[in-house]
């Protein structure tokens, strides 16, 4: 259709170099950086050849680390299963309480549904201290403070209404008569949900739960107001670890990998899903 | 068999059951429901009164003074300023990146699909690690973006310590992270556009620019709007990015909304102040959430409509 | 006893009326067809029987039980959807197979009885299909064949073959009531098309604006419909509705100053202004004068099928359509001819209510 000549697409291919290059350098430098000690980071100029080590990596996962200044007890492995419990755990429970709750915003017309859906929804854009501040002040009564129990039931303000928005429009585009076709050939309504909704559904959800696990992944001011050090994920972790003193460089691109590859590799993996999920949050709901 | 059996069996409970069926369906929605409104009203009420943690013998209701007091605030009229400075600047920054790079990749092809699916990546990293990775690469001892930079000449620049830079550098992180969200949705609205203006605009011999101003950007003002509204009230709320970077620092140059009223609470303990200056905030974000929402659902309406 | 009973079913969306004290009763191993053009509420009536929607008011009645609060998957009851409503996800003999799995049967037993209603049907070679491999006709035939598989004793088919081709759709009307009467099932066929309903219909219920306008024998609704628009629906070419003045004697209707006989026991209409109906096919055409007829000319001619279909007008401005075998010597345009109506094809309507007008007999 659009035929460029050689100098446009020379131009485009340059273009289209620099913002490569703007957007995936951090995350290759940090990579390289992970792999060095102290003195190959500190040294000018910095360069991409060097010997790789994996010293830092060891530090992090054995927790231990020694310098000659003396020993240093890391506790960052705590703080990846803390990420990795907490967000799985938060989006199991978004999807057992959601999906149902999905389908019956989608199938269903009654007045308190249209109220449930419009507070979700206009506080899906609040601040989250707005809500959090107040929260801290409860839980220290309710005896929740830094418990996984709570710091998993407000991770569902995060990942719930996402589910809920997403999910809906799934169930919406199945045609009704399906289901009524599997009730009148004598199914029950329980059955028919499990056997003909959600399967139809199934790539809403799926896309729901991976977007829903990568938003409370990467969730910061929650477990900033509600955690303490031991239950605090990775996001939350990981600016503790730069702040302390005595840590190496290496080890702090090291933590860093550690912290975002997996979301990552999720965003690789399941990039179709993460597309419509994305789109579909922002325009089709 | 079991059909007339059970229908003799089955009696009202049939009607009662898909009664409230629905209702039951969403009770842990509604529980969430709760879970936001109650301490919502609760920051409503402390918004309105004196409160402060270390000193609990002067709790005490003050109807609007904290808001009122607010007005002769210089520091309440720097988080405003910061704020919308900062907001302004990345939507529009990476409005107009997002948008470039979206026609650079409008055609469908392998390359340009490897491209997109790799520029995902900044946006599903952690906005609080992002940061981090910024931080690393400005640091004035081994960052690589302080020797570039000293390579072109500034040799002592400072990023995120210095006043004079420190917005810029945290507006860069910004645009790393989220200018893909905006990417990924003008390139869906760019590739959804129906081919035949654009082809007969072709036939006629029409400028690109031409078409470019007066054809494709009229098409696409849906989906610029949603990714400008959608960022503009997810920027001017921006916690993570800046708490991560300096705190707030360095001073009060980038005390954003959120990392002021994170500090109120937690450094200074003043409960009243902090949860008033959420309220303001989310005044601002409930007018602007109110456009949106009611343009986002005249949308939905279009692609759903009467199915 | 009736094996399936509509007592005064009221359906409502918001302050919409849909269905509006519909009542009709069916035998077992009847099949009944509810007529009427769309919006009417044939569907929404079809839903209501099936306990897919549920009503405001009034009962469904199935084999002497009231149904009207039991669930769909408890009345023993099939139905094919007009799109076909196949899952998706599952092949073409799951989806046959769907209602045999609720009854909790061996899977040989599901086997054996799947193959041979697809047998049936003709789809056992594309059993292992999934729907959207299958074309239009065999989606129809699937959706019949889930429908009819587990032998319901109540067999609800709406308007199937809506969506299907011309020559698939004349087929089907042909296999259908064969088809059906091999399971001996109560049917309910919803149809928009006179001539399926007419085909297929042991009695036709017909349904405008969600009311019951008549329910009896397909002839007796073509040749004796209670009202104008229950006339109107039926017939091809569409009948003819004059209107006309009765005499004082009543024994003559005039219109235009052209008149037709009318037959005996209309003396409560004496005088007064009436609509009459006329068929085509009952306007007898000479070449010559005979007693009673009208002088008309050709204006058109339009062939269909075995007949063809011509409009006449009389000087005085009346005008008729009229159909005659095409065998007969062919008509010009301008010729002349002498109609006539036998009296008792005369259909008389009040004006107000549309209501056909019943000859007394005393």
């Amino acid at each position: 259709m659009n035929q460029l000549s050689k100098s446009q697409r020379v131009f485009r291919g340059t273009l289209l170099g620099l913002v490569i290059l703007f957007f995936m350098f951090p995350i290759f430098w940090i990579f390289l950086m992970s792999f060095q000690t102290n003195e190959q980071i500190l040294r000018i100029p910095p360069s991409i050849f060097f010997e790789p080590t994996l010293i830092n990596y060891q530090a992090l996962i054995t927790g231990r680390l020694e310098t000659q200044a003396g020993n240093l007890d890391i506790a960052f492995m705590e703080n990846l299963w803390n990420s990795v419990f907490l967000s799985s755990s938060a989006v199991l429970l978004s999807l057992v309480l959601g999906v149902p709750a999905a389908y019956a915003f989608a199938r269903y017309r009654f007045r308190l549904g249209e109220d449930i859906a419009f507070t979700i929804l206009s506080f899906r854009f609040a601040p989250p201290l707005l809500v959090l501040l107040p929260l801290t002040l409860y839980f220290e009564d309710i005896g929740l403070s830094n418990t996984y129990t709570g710091l998993i039931w407000v991770y569902q303000l995060i990942s719930l209404p996402l589910i809920l928005w997403i999910v809906r429009g799934y169930f919406e585009d199945i045609s009704p008569d399906i289901e009524s076709a599997y009730r009148l050939a004598g199914h029950s309504w329980l059955k028919t949900f499990m056997k003909i909704s959600i399967p139809l559904a199934r790539p809403g959800i799926a896309a729901a739960g991976l977007l829903s696990f990568i938003f409370a992944w990467n969730n910061f001011v929650f477990a900033l107001v509600l955690a303490s050090a031991d239950k605090q994920p990775v996001t939350v972790g990981a600016l503790a670890f730069v702040t302390a003193s005595g840590i190496q460089y290496g080890q702090i691109a090291a933590g860093i990998v550690l912290s975002v590859t997996p979301t990552l590799l999720l965003a690789l993996y399941a990039q179709r899903y993460l597309v419509e999920g994305l789109s579909l949050g922002a325009v089709k709901g | 068999m079991s059909s007339t059996s059970s229908a003799l069996v089955a009696p009202k409970s049939g009607r009662l059951r898909k009664k409230i069926l629905p209702y039951l369906l969403s009770l842990p929605a509604l529980l969430v429901c709760i879970g936001i409104l109650i301490p919502f009203f609760t920051a409503v009420y402390y918004s309105m009164m004196r409160f402060r943690l270390n000193l609990p013998y002067l709790k005490g209701f003050i109807w609007f003074d904290n808001y009122i007091n607010f007005l002769s605030d210089p520091a309440f009229w720097n988080t405003v300023q910061i704020s919308l400075t900062y907001a302004f600047l990345t939507v529009g920054l990476e409005l107009l990146l997002g948008l470039g790079i979206a026609v650079l990749l409008q055609q469908p092809s392998k390359f340009n699909n490897i491209v997109s699916v790799l520029l995902l990546l900044p946006l599903m990293t952690a906005p609080a690690l992002a940061s981090l990775m910024w931080k690393l690469m400005t640091n004035p001892n081994f960052g690589i973006l302080s020797y570039l930079v000293s390579m072109l000449g500034f040799s002592d620049f400072r990023w995120a310590s210095d006043p004079s830079t420190a917005l810029l550098t945290v507006v860069l992180v910004d645009i790393w992270v989220y200018t893909p969200f905006i990417m990924i949705l003008l390139l869906a609205g760019l590739r959804s556009l129906p081919k035949q203006p654009f082809e007969a605009a072709a036939l006629d011999g029409v400028p690109q620019s031409f078409i470019f101003f007066r054809i494709t950007l009229p098409m696409l003002m849906p989906y610029l709007l949603t990714a400008t509204l959608f960022r503009l009230l997810e920027s001017i709320q921006q916690f993570d990015i800046i708490y991560s970077m300096t705190q707030g620092g360095p001073g009060d140059e980038l005390m954003v909304f959120q990392v002021q009223a994170y500090l109120e609470f937690f450094q200074y303990t003043n409960v009243g102040r902090s949860t008033a200056l959420l309220m303001v905030l989310w005044a601002i974000t409930f007018a602007l959430s109110n456009v949106f929402i009611k343009h986002w659902l005249r949308l939905r309406e279009r692609t759903h409509g009467n199915g | 006893m009736a094996t399936l009973q509509v007592d005064r079913i009221t359906k409502k969306f918001k302050t919409d009326v849909v269905l509006d004290e519909v009542s009709f009763e069916a035998e077992e191993g009847e099949t009944l067809v509810i007529f009427g053009p769309s919006g009417s509420g044939k569907t929404v009536l079809l839903r209501v029987i099936a306990g897919v929607y549920e009503p405001e008011e009034g009962k469904v009645v199935l084999q002497g039980h009231d149904m009207t609060d039991v669930a769909p998957e408890h009345r023993d009851v099939g139905m094919a959807f007009q799109n076909f409503a196949l899952f998706p996800h599952f092949s073409a003999r799951e989806n046959i197979a769907s209602p045999l799995t609720a009854l909790g049967k061996s899977d040989s037993q599901i086997e054996e009885q799947v193959l041979s209603i697809a047998k049936l049907l003709k789809i056992e070679h594309v059993l292992e299909h999934f729907p959207r491999a299958l074309s239009n006709g065999q989606k129809q035939r699937t959706a019949l064949a889930r429908a009819l598989v587990a032998a319901p004793k109540t067999v609800l088919l709406d308007d199937p073959l809506r969506n299907v081709d011309a020559k698939l759709r004349f087929e089907m009307r042909l296999e259908l009531p064969r088809l059906l009467r091999r399971f001996g099932s109560t049917v309910l066929y919803v149809t928009q098309d006179y001539r399926e309903a007419m085909a297929l219909a042991d009695r036709i219920a017909v349904l405008v604006g969600g009311k019951i306008a008549q329910f009896d024998t397909p002839e007796s609704i073509y040749l004796r419909p209670s009202s104008i628009e229950v006339a109107k629906l039926f017939g091809e070419p569409a009948i003819n509705i004059l209107r006309g003045q009765v005499n004082d004697e009543a024994n003559r209707v005039s219109v235009n100053q052209n008149q037709f006989i009318l037959p005996k026991g209309f003396h409560n209409n004496a005088g007064s202004i009436c609509d009459i109906g006329i068929r085509p096919e009952s306007i007898r055409l000479f070449r010559e004068k005979r007693a009673g007829t009208i002088s008309l000319e050709v204006i058109t001619i339009t062939p269909l099928n075995e007949r063809s279909v011509v409009l006449l007008r009389s000087q005085e401005g009346l005008e008729l359509l009229a159909t005659y075998p095409a065998e007969e010597k062919t008509a010009k345009i301008g010729d002349p001819f002498w109609g006539m109506v036998v009296p008792e094809d005369l259909l008389l309507f009040e004006i107000e209510s549309g209501q056909r007008c019943l000859p007394k007999q005393n």
